[in-house]
């Protein structure tokens, strides 16, 4: 198990540098929410939860994961990217003329299962997915990653109410709790918390864990295929926006700003020093 | 037997319609959102498991039928027309058109419908605001022939597609199963003024036409019934010899039928007067049923043949 973290760590780590060299050389992109969720996606894609085949795209039987907070689609293209579904040469064209890759993900990006940018929308998709394979009695699972900025969307609540009542216990939801939006503190902006308690208030299963801990993540969703409850899972991951460079790490500069010159510099360098 | 479907309500067509498809393929899925109809109550009770009530939630209905199409259904979703369109217009926009997914919007209460409900009921911009959608194709059928046909039209339309359906009976236009991909048909021809009207107007434009034949005008009537893709070719066709053209609509001013024969007058730089009859940029407070708000916003037929007399001279 020591081993597996190790690796999940580095690659996330590899992560971390891609998605910088990224949005430095385009410019533009969302770093802060990337860094606080890349550690989800890493224990997803990497860490034997999602069912997927990079040569078989379109496989029915895959997972469907959907990031609802789009705008951190630069982590998971570097993911992407690794596991084969397109060329990594296309990472360094990032946000560039005529490159697929976008500031947000979209359906004919290899991989993406559905257009996300706007906040707000994955839920409902992600739980009429769900759906979809309960009619069929498909045993694929959905997967959804929000943010807790995007959960002051009423339609993240629409599509709680939604999957609670129609015991959606094939999807799982993640969030990715750093405790930022766009330009403040959520403890400042309006109050999210008890978030725990709106989901269960909403029928579903609740967990809590430190969204950086390859341990806590693996072992919130070790059974997730085979769960008893029929209700749908909530993650509340517990994360850091900015997560691995110091001077990023919970600075509401870091949502969209882009490190250059020396703060390009010292980013490198934390990030070539962690593993 | 008769082929005229004169007698059959326009909602009841369609949703007879939309049973009988559902029915035979069990991958076609109702949504609505706490909207119901008379006629919708056998799919209800026979079709339990293609029936959901997803609550008074477009957006998420919008969403979650969008996650059911990328599963492989074939999604109907259904409630009033500004409900339908302009709550969930960007879950429609991302969710539907980027997706180019098989969902059609089903929107009852086209128009001033419900006409003493006020303007949070009014269904006057949706036509403006749909057809600046890329992907989407849009109907608005005038008759019971058409409004059944358009089940069926969105049901084979591999992307989204929203009608406007009316209710109660008008006479029948078109004959049961008739080949409507032309988007649009000369009803009516006149030498002097061509019509151009959508959904149960273009039988106030048939009425009008009929009125100025009394005044030695010859009157034309085009019943575009499908709005998006416009049939632009045949239209230009249509209105080929024509000097002058009315547009008669329930949408507000910008942005409707008005606004897209404008568009191709000056795209294809046809000078042809063209006079656009439709609801004021105003909203409307006043209270009163169909006929009264059509007569205070003189789309009655008296007040359209005045206007058109007025203009026309």
């Amino acid at each position: 198990m020591k081993e597996k973290i190790h690796k999940l760590e580095e690659k996330a780590n590899w992560v971390r540098k891609q998605v910088l060299e990224m949005i430095a050389s385009a410019g533009k992109g969302h770093i802060g929410g990337a860094f606080s969720c890349t550690d989800i996606l890493v224990a997803l894609y990497y860490g034997g939860i999602l069912r997927f085949n990079p040569d078989d795209k379109n496989w029915d039987g895959r997972d469907r994961f959907i990031l609802s907070k789009g705008h951190s689609g630069a982590a998971l293209y570097a993911i992407l990217s690794d596991l084969g579904y397109f060329s990594p040469s296309e990472l360094c064209n990032y946000q560039k003329k005529g490159c697929i890759l976008g500031g947000h993900p979209d359906k004919k990006i290899p991989g993406i299962e559905a257009d996300t940018g706007s906040l707000g929308h994955g839920l409902g998709l992600g739980a009429g997915l769900a759906l979809s394979a309960k009619m069929d009695k498909k045993d694929f699972m959905t997967f959804v990653l929000l943010g807790d900025g995007e959960s002051y969307e009423g339609s993240v609540w629409e599509a709680s109410m939604f999957a609670g009542h129609h015991r959606l216990n094939n999807l799982v939801a993640i969030t990715d709790r750093n405790g930022l939006c766009v330009t403040d503190f959520l403890k400042d902006c309006l109050e999210i918390d008890p978030l725990e308690d709106k989901w269960k208030a909403f029928g579903w299963d609740v967990v809590i864990v430190n969204g950086h801990s390859y341990e806590e993540l693996l072992f919130a969703l070790k059974d997730f295929r085979s769960r008893k409850s029929d209700k749908p899972l909530m993650i509340i991951a517990k994360t850091i926006k900015g997560k691995g460079v110091s001077f990023m790490e919970s600075n509401l500069d870091y949502h969209h700003s882009v490190p250059k010159g020396e703060q390009l510099e010292i980013a490198r360098k934390e990030l070539n020093e962690k593993l | 037997m008769n082929m005229k479907m004169s007698d059959i309500d326009l909602r009841v067509a369609f949703f007879d319609e939309l049973y009988e498809i559902a029915k035979i393929d069990s991958n076609v899925i109702f949504l609505t959102a706490d909207m119901g109809a008379y006629s919708l109550g056998k799919f209800k009770k026979d079709l339990k498991k293609q029936y959901i009530n997803v609550g008074i939630a477009e957006q998420n209905m919008v969403s979650v039928a969008a996650g059911l199409a990328l599963g492989g259904k074939t999604v109907f979703i259904y409630t009033i027309v500004p409900f339908a369109t302009l709550r969930c217009y960007e879950q429609i926009k991302i969710d539907l058109c980027c997706m180019n997914l098989p969902v059609t919007i089903v929107g009852v209460g086209v128009g001033l419908t419900y006409g003493s409900d006020g303007p949070t009921h009014h269904g006057t911009q949706d036509i403006a605001v749909m057809r600046a959608l890329p992907e989407i194709t849009i109907l608005s059928p005038s008759d019971s022939a058409i409004t059944a046909a358009s089940a069926k039209i969105a049901y084979k339309n591999s992307g989204p597609t929203y009608i406007r359906i009316d209710k109660g009976k008008y006479p029948a236009l078109y004959e049961k199963e008739s080949d409507f991909s032309d988007g649009l048909s000369m009803l009516k021809e006149g030498k002097d003024i061509i019509i151009i009207s959508t959904g149960i107007m273009v039988h106030q434009a048939l009425k009008v036409a009929q009125n100025l034949a009394n005044h030695s005008i010859s009157v034309g009537v085009i019943d575009l019934y499908r709005i998006k893709p416009l049939n632009t070719e045949l239209l230009l066709k249509f209105i080929s010899n024509s000097k002058r053209i009315v547009t008669l609509e329930e949408n507000t001013i910008i942005g409707g039928i008005g606004s897209i024969v404008s568009e191709v007058l000056s795209d294809y730089e046809r000078n042809i007067s063209l006079k656009r009859i439709a609801i004021p940029d105003k909203h409307c407070f006043e209270s009163g049923d169909r006929e009264y708000l059509h007569t205070l916003h003189n789309l009655d037929v008296d007040n359209v043949v005045n206007t058109i007399l007025q203009w026309s001279n």
